[in-house]
């Protein structure tokens, strides 16, 4: 180990620049939350409260739904890109002609800004425009029209991200499938291991790591899911898509509520602080094992 | 090594070809309505082009307008610069992280992670005041691309900063020690040893923040109004537009989509080899 | 004697005509290349300042105007951050009628009477308040200045297909089936006649009853419940009641009086007649659904009439639009003559400087131009605007208005029944605790009664937490 002055020259432009952007903007938001503060009530100056906001939010019944949402929709995109996103890294790494091709048109939903995939989705969705609601309608009798049933656009919210994400998911898997040791899958086909046996206990076993990292990264953003709900369905029909950053936006900017909206934002980043806490500590206990 | 019918060349083959389809449907059916006109937006759907009535008014329209070029131009800077800046900064930081004894090093690393946890409406008002604050003579914070070009740092220097690590770590320190030895400064370790060694990384880390940076919308609608304007901005201008105008929507979002598929399909083959995230040790 | 008179006469002609026609240009040269902004809904009224009037503006005066038109969200937003951190980035911001009085409660804006009568060489020879509607006295303050220039205003009226309701066969078989005739709707019961008529009419075709601006996420639902709607049932101001800020029965509102039920169980009703993007329509969708010839009626938005029944381009039903007044209960149109009560919405914006401006004066010259009576036609041609009272006679206006059966000529003369939001400085605050009920109405997670009876504790809850109830 090197001279550590050396060390924290090279790394204080980063936690500078993080300071600035991420730190400043964090105090603030901490002081607020113990004001009441909306420009346009009566008083429009903040006044100081205390933890009022704090113990109202308990009772937030819109709060409430919100973050259930958020974590309903989290769970449901996780596993889904999971499972899915296994299967097709799989698939990916056969040889097969195109292979790069199919690669690339797989990452293609990637790239695409979430402001454009909601706008793409809700040109697929909107009645009268859309193929969605007209083949569901025209071969199954459905009556699909998201802003009205509830069911149906938390379930096209889950399938647009399905959709968006996967194949980040997907890659970062490949990542790890293809840095598998050979021997150990080698010596378990010799042994006569089922197919399905090795890939349960050597290849899950061994991909555990990667998995953690890539629940840790998609959990980050897929609590944080805003613009492309917000362009599909903008949080309706009613509250039943309004995730918790549509949530805080609302409070913070129409509404103008700073202070509510603050002590709403303190607690929604720290309940995912704990959960990304919680997944690390299952990250590095599993690094440590391993060296 | 035995083969049964499901991992056969063909059923692969005809899987992916139906997962492309599926995968491309969406893209397809924006491309249709960007090439309609307003008036037969509406009726049965079809996913095949009708070449008669087929217009490229929508795109000649958007890309025609000043505002357009303009927002297109300021997005291809703020990306790439914010791209490179968090690149380099990121790469400085993860190899900090990875060759020296600094105190508290995993609670830094944690932290440095907190800063993308966060809900970015969470930081807007702060933001918001911070940046039309910052004024020097005429020039003011907000509205500028260089504020955006830091600001994007808050998301993408933690994500380059852990992929990057993982590259870093997996570099031997051998390498290094041997060029100190030699007598070389830091500095030059980084550039003929480290920096040749990362490429690849450092590849998928700048592309992936530059989409990441390209694709933002929440900040840049509220921290610009003219000048710096992304388009993202620009795109979600036209939704409540009168009479949502869907083809110009259609037209935008594939002009959006363009850049970065081009640079996807350069450099697809080195995606997979970078984003390991220091979960595997080569 | 005579002699010198008209010599002097005609140099003054001479000097005085040219000077008083290049006002623009000796007013401008003082902020030659000073650099003004504004922002505004991106909208036919505001696309045609940012195309037309900007650049001649810019031409005549050397003042350059950048002007940002954006989503109606957005514009909010980035008008009132401005205003409240002070940083000065628009010299001019839309003014939308129904948020003025939180703008003039803050303080936000410029006194435009006061400042061209501090500065008497500001004064455009064509810019005279006189000339405007009635509309401008919604940007007055409480001194009766003038805080805003109108830009833009129009009414909220009933848009039906005459070609449908014109139909023989459709006559018969409506007769055959109601017992009575078509016409455009004047009761609630025809307008829900005529919706259920036109969907049942055929299951395959595109065609539905009536356009409903129902959008379950955005608080256009809210708006045309409030405004539209439950003023036509009596309830007024959004059932708040105006000295006491109390919205509930009990406390002495009626936002969720018996009448106002009454109303959202009609308007909820209707969706079952409404094309299935009805409830994702704000304002937007339902002008494209009724250009799109997808709807026989509905509510829309004047500032869409003009487009839906001239323009081919965007519009299927060009020349087959007619224009009527919304239908009402008994006793609304008696209080609205006598001004006690309005029967629909008069919407509209103005332009207006925030204090935090850098440029006013020339802000100031910007908004005497787009004021100025010479440029009001074309625009009202082009955005079915009007806030100048002589803009109705103009041959061009009068023009577009026989396209439009009238709709210029009914907002001339009918206007005065249409009112604008409540004066209301906590406008976008109750609106956000109230919209989410009328959303659960839409959706049917709520009963009409269920939604307006929590929605009315809702507004209450906030209107004492903001200070301006008792509790």
């Amino acid at each position: 180990m090197r001279n550590s002055t050396t060390g924290w020259l090279l790394i204080a432009p980063t936690l500078f620049i993080l300071f600035i952007t991420g730190f400043v903007p964090f105090i603030y938001v901490l002081v607020v939350s113990f004001f009441d503060w909306n420009t346009f009530a009566q008083n429009p100056e903040p006044t100081f409260t205390g933890a009022d906001n704090f113990r109202e939010l308990v009772f937030d019944k819109a709060f409430l739904k919100s973050i259930w949402l958020t974590l309903k929709f989290t769970a449901f995109v996780l596993i889904s890109q999971l499972v899915i996103g296994l299967f097709l890294a799989r698939m990916l790494l056969r040889n097969v002609p195109l292979k790069g091709l199919f690669r690339t048109i797989h990452t293609l939903p990637l790239m695409i800004a979430p402001i454009a995939v909601g706008a793409t989705w809700r040109l697929l969705t909107v009645p009268g425009l859309g193929p969605i609601p007209h083949y569901l309608k025209s071969w199954f009798g459905i009556d699909y029209i998201l802003s009205r049933f509830p069911d149906q656009a938390f379930a096209t919210v889950v399938i647009m991200d399905i959709w968006h994400w996967t194949p980040l998911v997907t890659l970062t898997l490949m990542a790890g499938l293809s840095n598998l040791p050979e021997e150990p899958l080698e010596q378990a086909r010799i042994d006569g291991a089922s197919e399905w046996r090795i890939f349960w206990d050597i290849t899950l076993a061994f991909l555990k790591p990667v998995l953690l990292t890539t629940i840790f990264i998609r959990l980050m953003d897929a609590l944080r899911t805003v613009d492309e709900v917000w362009m599909l369905t903008g949080g309706g029909p009613g509250a039943e898509t309004r995730f918790i950053g549509l949530h805080i936006w609302r409070v913070v900017f129409p509404k103008t509520d700073y202070g509510y909206g603050s002590a709403m934002s303190l607690i929604t980043l720290y309940l995912t602080i704990v959960m990304c806490w919680l997944l690390y500590v299952a990250m590095t206990g599993m690094k440590e094992n391993k060296a | 090594m035995k083969r049964g019918l499901f991992q056969s060349t063909a059923v692969t083959l005809i899987f992916w070809l139906c997962m492309s389809a599926l995968t491309l449907l969406p893209v397809w059916w924006m491309f249709l309505v960007s090439v309609k006109s307003r008036a037969d937006l509406f009726g049965k759907p079809s996913f095949l082009v009708d070449t008669a009535k087929m217009t490229w008014a929508n795109y000649a329209e958007v890309l025609s307008n000043p505002s357009f070029q303009k927002y297109m131009i300021n997005s291809l800077i703020i990306a790439t610069s914010n791209a490179v800046l968090v690149s380099v900064l990121a790469l400085l930081a993860a190899y900090a992280m990875s060759r020296f004894r600094l105190v508290g090093r995993d609670n830094i690393f944690f932290w440095v992670l907190t800063n993308r946890m966060a809900p970015p409406a969470v930081f807007l008002l702060p933001l918001f005041l911070m940046f039309t604050a910052v004024k020097i003579g005429d020039w003011s914070l907000f509205d500028s691309r260089i504020g955006l070009i830091l600001l994007y740092c808050v998301f993408n220097l933690p994500f380059a900063f852990w992929l990057l690590q993982g590259i870093v770590d997996a570099i031997p320190k051998e390498l290094d020690e041997a060029a100190y030895v030699d007598g070389a400064s830091t500095f030059t370790v980084l550039r003929t040893v480290i920096f040749p060694l990362a490429r690849p990384g450092l590849a998928v880390t700048g592309i992936l923040t530059w989409v990441f940076a390209w694709n933002e919308y929440l900040f840049a609608s509220t921290l610009t109004s003219v000048e710096a304007r992304t388009i993202t901005t620009g795109l979600a201008e036209f939704v409540t537009v009168t009479g949502t105008n869907w083809g110009q929507l259609a037209a935008v979002a594939m002009l959006t989509l363009a850049p970065a598929a081009l640079v996807l399909a350069l450099v697809q083959r080195h995606i997979v080899a970078g984003l390991t995230f220091g979960a595997v040790k080569g | 004697m005579l002699k010198f008179m008209l010599a002097t006469s005609a140099i003054a002609l001479a000097l005085g005509a040219p000077a008083r026609a290049d006002f623009w240009s000796d007013a401008g040269a003082k902020y030659q290349g000073v650099t003004i902004r504004g922002v505004s809904e991106s909208t036919p009224p505001s696309n045609y300042v940012k195309d037309v009037l900007a650049p001649q503006f810019t031409e005549k005066t050397g003042i350059v105007v950048e002007f940002e038109t954006t989503s109606w969200d957005q514009m909010f937003d980035k008008a009132i951050k401005d205003m409240e951190a002070n940083s000065g980035i628009y010299d001019f911001v839309y003014i939308e009628q129904d948020i003025i009085y939180s703008y003039l409660a803050r303080d936000f804006l410029v006194d435009i009477t006061q400042t061209l009568k501090d500065n008497p060489d500001l004064q455009a020879p064509d810019f005279k308040f006189e000339e405007f509607t009635t509309f401008i006295d919604n940007f007055r303050g409480e001194n009766g200045n003038i805080f805003g220039v109108p830009m833009e205003a129009f009414i909220k009226v009933y848009l039906y297909r005459k070609d449908l309701f014109e139909d023989p066969a459709h006559i018969e078989a409506f007769k055959a089936k109601y017992g009575y005739d078509l016409a455009p709707a004047t009761t609630f019961q025809q307008w829900r006649d005529n919706a259920e008529y036109f969907a049942n009419l055929s299951q395959d075709d595109e065609l539905w009853g009536t356009t409903v601006q129902a959008s379950s996420g955005h608080p256009a639902a809210f708006y045309e419940f409030f405004e539209s709607i439950a003023p036509t049932y009596g309830v007024y101001d959004w059932g708040i009641d105006g000295t006491t800020y109390a919205a509930s029965v009990d406390k002495g509102g009626r936002m969720n009086s018996p009448e106002a039920k009454e109303a959202l169980k009609f308007w909820v009703g209707l969706l079952e007649f409404a094309p299935p993007e009805a409830t994702a329509s704000t304002w937007d969708e339902v002008a494209s659904t009724f250009a799109a010839g997808r709807a026989a009626q509905g509510w829309v938005y004047g500032e869409n009439a003009a487009w839906i029944a001239t323009n081919p381009e965007k519009s299927t039903v060009v020349g087959k639009v007619g224009v009527a007044l919304p239908p009402m209960v008994e006793g609304v149109m008696e209080a609205a003559e006598k001004g006690e009560g309005y029967i629909g919405y008069y919407d509209g914006g103005a332009f207006g400087i925030p204090h935090s401006s850098k440029n006013k004066e020339a802000a100031v010259l910007w908004l005497e131009f787009i004021g100025q009576a010479s440029v009001q036609a074309d625009w009202a041609v082009a955005g079915s605007r009007v806030v100048h009272q002589a803009t109705y006679d103009d041959p061009k206006v009068q023009e577009v208005n026989a396209k439009a059966d009238g709709y210029f000529d009914l907002m001339r003369d009918k206007g005065y029944l249409f009112k604008g939001a409540p004066e209301y400085p906590f406008h976008a605050q109750v609106r956000e605790v109230v919209a989410p009920f009328i959303y659960e109405a839409i959706v049917g997670t709520m009963t009409p009664e269920d939604a307006l009876d929590a929605a009315a504790a809702a507004a209450d809850a906030e209107l004492i937490k903001l200070g301006y109830a008792k509790e």
